[in-house]
């Protein structure tokens, strides 16, 4: 089918999607070469003198990047693992099937923020429940003023929150897959385990690399849990790159520069997504 | 008052979908439009409906540019071969839908839907849900609402290839009676089909296309009797005409080294030289005398049996009249009926048809 | 083995739900203590180890002035946010997912699939490139700290969702279904209202249901821009967090913010098992 009216009702989204973003990013580009901070607050022209900044003077930028891609990729597997694992129990018989599906969405529709006070509550090195139960086997981990702990705090945060998420696409995978090939399995007596490797997993493919790449999306962007959780803390071993790109911007308020660390951080995760897109289509469609 | 499609072109990838049509439909006639699966046929349709424009060429109807009408203004109705109605209305509003599109009276609606319903036999049904009834009367549904519309041009895209064997040659019988009633309206009526059976018995002018190019027009004894290419012969042939390399030497047929016959008085005049030989598989029956061939498949539909026979590389289906099961490479004797051998030129164009005059 | 795999499973399944559930467990129990009861150490069972008290819910429905949290303001802005958000972000989406699903766009190597990419690609955008320009944009319109601007911030976040989901939803409709309509009559405006959209309700409710998500749990941009005559739920909680931290109100706070969401848990849950959210998930 081609008629004009194809504009009307694409135009409406479209115009108002990038009317909404065609300044900002633009902005973003310009603010960008300018030296914009709290003492000299303008749009003056610097050239690329932030982003020679940022490349060869600015470790801090490239550390939270790359803590950034470490709680990224491991809480993403983390939750696919048992996002999967817990799809795959409740799926069929299962008692109180229903009951462990709606308990197992819940976290995906609580605020991040909200549920991240309670959380930092839960940690608390002294009054919270965690080290109180600790204590039995008499330690006391200081869970939020340690940098390594402070991570394990922020994944297992990330990972109560989104898992599930991948709960959720995983399940609604399984439960649309054909009937036929486990029938097969089935007559062919395949043990459980070699029908999940051979069957079910290989059918998964597809929803998995959809799954992975849409947390990974939302995951690029930790920012909430990080803010209530840590605050970037202690010191700067739980900053990631949102974060940094805050404090610069709106906290430091080195505009300008924050502009030069957004565009960075947003060009480099389109490169990196778009390879991991590639890697994932071709080592999971193997089969 | 005529239909035509001058010199029609549709190519939107880089196969050609519509090659160069030119046709000519006459109103208060039938035509089918016999092709295999994407040959065509629903393009051709669409075309004519006008969802799909043609990237040249010109539709002339009543004397006037078809092109320049857009689809809901054109006045056509169209049957699928899926089982198309609108899913949140009931079988009545589906019926009257088109009707109040065209801002009708409500009481000749009324009156329209219940003729349409009793042509179709669906009377009883009017509030039932779509979802709720069987395939066959979902279909009836549809055929119901595009003759309640009264459309100039009817066209039907294989309505009954999705309905089991009994319903579909039940539906066919009453399709046959309902193209008779709607003669009166003097429309127009295209039937797409990939069964040649079907298109003989609708007994309409037939349209044999393929790879989106015409490639044979003519009523539907001509087009069994004389196709005009091997290609043709296969496409109006269920199972297809076997098409087999022959060398005519001597007035003997030679399709291999172990498979010749003598030719037939009537072929005697035909030179010596390469030929594609044609024979129906109704007209290959079992002769102890015969030749030896192996059976390859053989799989029984109704009350005749097909065999897949095969003899070094010559390859042909035959037609048993007789429910009989064979084994994979038993083999059989067959001989072939003489006096229905066709003979094609190697380039496809028939060189000898036994109804030939 | 299918024993031990029973075992596992079941093994497995509790003990997730215990995580799932210890938050919240956590929450409620905190939101019946006082001050003396949180300062004395982690406790759990009201009466038994501590003695209950309202206090921490009743200080969230007095105004300030009488020195409560007063979160009745910031619920209605976070439920009109939402749903107006939400709203536009589906009609303006399934008009554009309908167009993407039916009709060939092409304007020199963009197509349609380059255009439903740009729609969805918006959702890798992370809130904070935007929110400095965000900051700047709605201070020029005189937007900043308002519904309004918010809302507009909020269709960028929604929706590439809706467009998502409602491009595999009609993409799943048949075609034809859109033709028979238009060779009935229908020109494609009216095909679209009379005939394509009653048959997509389904598919605008899962949509719906994941813009209210996403839309409802989201801080940074209501944080980044909004101060104080608009605040949201969120950014009213967090903001006690830096506080004194009075836990009980904290917790009280929170489990009212996060209750309306567990109604959308149980809504999921029921298409998922009826099998109307396999196909618009995929």
């Amino acid at each position: 089918m081609n008629f004009k009216h194809k504009y009307v009702f694409l135009l409406p989204g479209l115009i108002v999607l990038i009317g909404i973003l065609i300044f900002p990013i633009i902005f973003t580009v310009r603010l960008s070469l300018s030296g914009w901070n709290s003492f000299n607050p303008g749009l003056d022209f610097i050239g690329l003198k932030n982003y020679i900044r940022l490349f060869t003077d600015d470790p801090r930028f490239w550390q939270s990047f790359f803590r950034l891609s470490f709680l990224a990729i491991t809480t993403v597997f983390l939750q696919y693992i048992i996002g999967f694992a817990l799809a795959h129990m409740v799926w069929k018989d299962i008692k109180f099937k229903r009951f462990f599906r709606v308990l197992f969405l819940i976290p995906m529709m609580t605020t991040p923020v909200i549920m991240t006070v309670i959380w930092r509550t839960f940690f608390h090195e002294s009054l919270g429940p965690l080290n109180d139960f600790l204590s039995i086997f008499g330690v006391q981990p200081p869970w939020l003023s340690s940098p390594g702990l402070a991570k394990v705090s922020i994944i297992v945060v990330e990972v109560w929150q989104w898992t599930s998420f991948m709960f959720l696409l995983m399940l609604a995978g399984l439960l649309s897959l054909p009937k036929e090939p486990f029938l097969a399995a089935a007559v062919d007596g395949a043990s459980p385990f070699k029908k999940f490797i051979y069957v079910t997993f290989p059918l998964m493919a597809p929803i998995s690399i959809g799954a992975i790449i849409i947390r990974l999306i939302e995951a690029s962007k930790i920012m909430d849990t990080v803010f209530v959780l840590t605050s970037g803390g202690p010191g700067t071993s739980t900053e990631t790159s949102s974060f940094f790109i805050f404090i610069k911007g709106l906290r430091e308020f080195q505009m300008g520069y924050a502009a030069t660390a957004s565009f960075t951080y947003l060009i480099i995760m389109i490169i990196s997504l778009t390879i991991i897109v590639k890697v994932l289509t071709k080592v999971l469609m193997r089969e | 008052m005529s239909l035509l499609l001058d010199h029609i072109s549709f190519k939107p990838t880089e196969e050609y979908h519509l090659n160069d049509i030119s046709l000519r439909f006459d109103s208060g006639k039938m035509y089918t439009i016999l092709g295999r699966t994407l040959s065509g046929k629903t393009t051709l349709l669409k075309t004519i409906a006008g969802l799909q424009t043609p990237d040249s060429g010109s539709i002339n109807f009543e004397d006037t540019d078809f092109l320049s009408i857009p689809v809901w203004k054109r006045n056509v109705a169209m049957v699928y071969q899926q089982f198309i109605n609108y899913p949140h209305l009931n079988v009545r509003d589906n019926i009257a839908f088109p009707l109040k599109q065209r801002k009708m009276d409500e009481n000749l609606i009324e009156k329209e839907v219940k003729v349409a319903m009793e042509k179709v036999g669906l009377i009883g049904f009017e509030s039932r849900k779509i979802q709720e009834l069987s395939g066959g009367q979902q279909q009836r549904v549809a055929l119901a609402r595009s003759l309640a519309k009264k459309a100039k041009i009817l066209l039907l895209d294989e309505p009954l290839v999705n309905l089991d064997y009994k319903l579909r040659e039940g539906l066919r019988e009453e399709f046959k009676k309902l193209f008779n009633v709607s003669d009166e309206s003097n429309s127009i009526l295209i039937y797409a089909s990939t069964d040649p059976l079907e298109a003989m018995q609708l007994n309409g002018d037939i349209i044999v296309i393929d790879e989106g190019k015409i490639l044979q027009t003519g009523t539907a004894k001509d087009v069994f009797e004389n196709p005009a290419t091997a290609k043709v012969a296969e496409i109006t042939n269920d199972p297809a005409m076997n098409i087999n390399k022959c060398l005519i030497q001597d007035n003997s047929l030679i399709m291999n080294d172990s498979v010749q016959i003598q030719i037939p008085d009537e072929l005697k005049s035909v030179p010596n030289g390469k030929y594609l030989v044609g024979i129906r598989a109704t007209d290959i029956f079992l002769d102890d005398q015969g030749f030896a061939f192996d059976v390859e498949i053989s799989e029984i539909s109704g009350s005749e049996t097909f065999l897949h026979l095969r003899n070094k590389n010559l390859k042909c289906v035959a037609t048993i009249e007789e429910v009989k099961t064979y084994n994979t490479n038993e083999v059989v004797k067959i001989n072939f009926d003489k006096s229905k051998i066709y003979l094609f030129e190697e380039s496809g164009e028939l060189r000898h048809s036994p109804y030939q005059q | 083995m299918p024993k031990l795999y029973t075992f596992l499973k079941y093994f497995f399944v509790v003990l997730w739900a215990c995580f799932v559930i210890a938050p919240f467990l956590w929450a409620i129990s905190t939101s019946f203590k006082d001050f003396n009861s949180v300062t004395g150490g982690a406790t759990y069972i009201p009466w038994l180890q501590f003695e209950p008290t309202l206090d921490g819910w009743s200080v969230l429905f007095k105004p300030g002035s009488q020195g409560g949290i007063n979160i009745i303001g910031p619920y209605f802005n976070s439920i009109f946010v939402t749903l107006t958000a939400s709203l536009i972000s589906i009609v303006l989406g399934t008009l554009a997912a309908y167009a993407l699903s039916r009709y060939t766009f092409k304007a020199g190597i963009v197509k349609n699939n380059d255009i439903t990419f740009f729609f969805i690609s918006q959702r890798i955008m992370p809130p904070v490139v935007l929110s400095i320009p965000f900051f700047i944009f709605l201070s020029s319109l005189g937007l900043l700290d308002s519904l309004a601007g918010l809302i507009l911030v909020y269709i960028v976040l929604l929706m590439p969702i809706a467009v998502w989901i409602m491009v595999d939803f009609f993409n799943r409709v048949p075609r034809e279904i859109d033709e028979t309509a238009l060779i009935d009559g229908c020109n494609p405006f009216q095909a679209f209202f009379k005939v394509v959209l009653p048959n997509s309700v389904p598919g605008m409710l899962v949509a719906g249901l994941f813009c209210i998500i996403f839309g409802w749990i989201d801080f940074f941009f209501a944080f980044i821009l909004t101060f104080t005559k608009v605040q949201l739920l969120p950014v009213k909680i967090v903001a006690l967090n830096s506080s004194i931290t009075p836990w009980w109100s904290l917790s009280a706070a929170a489990l009212v913010s996060v209750a309306p969401l567990i109604i959308v848990a149980f809504i999921v849950e029921r298409y998922l098992s009826k099998g109307n959210l396999s196909g618009a998930l995929k």
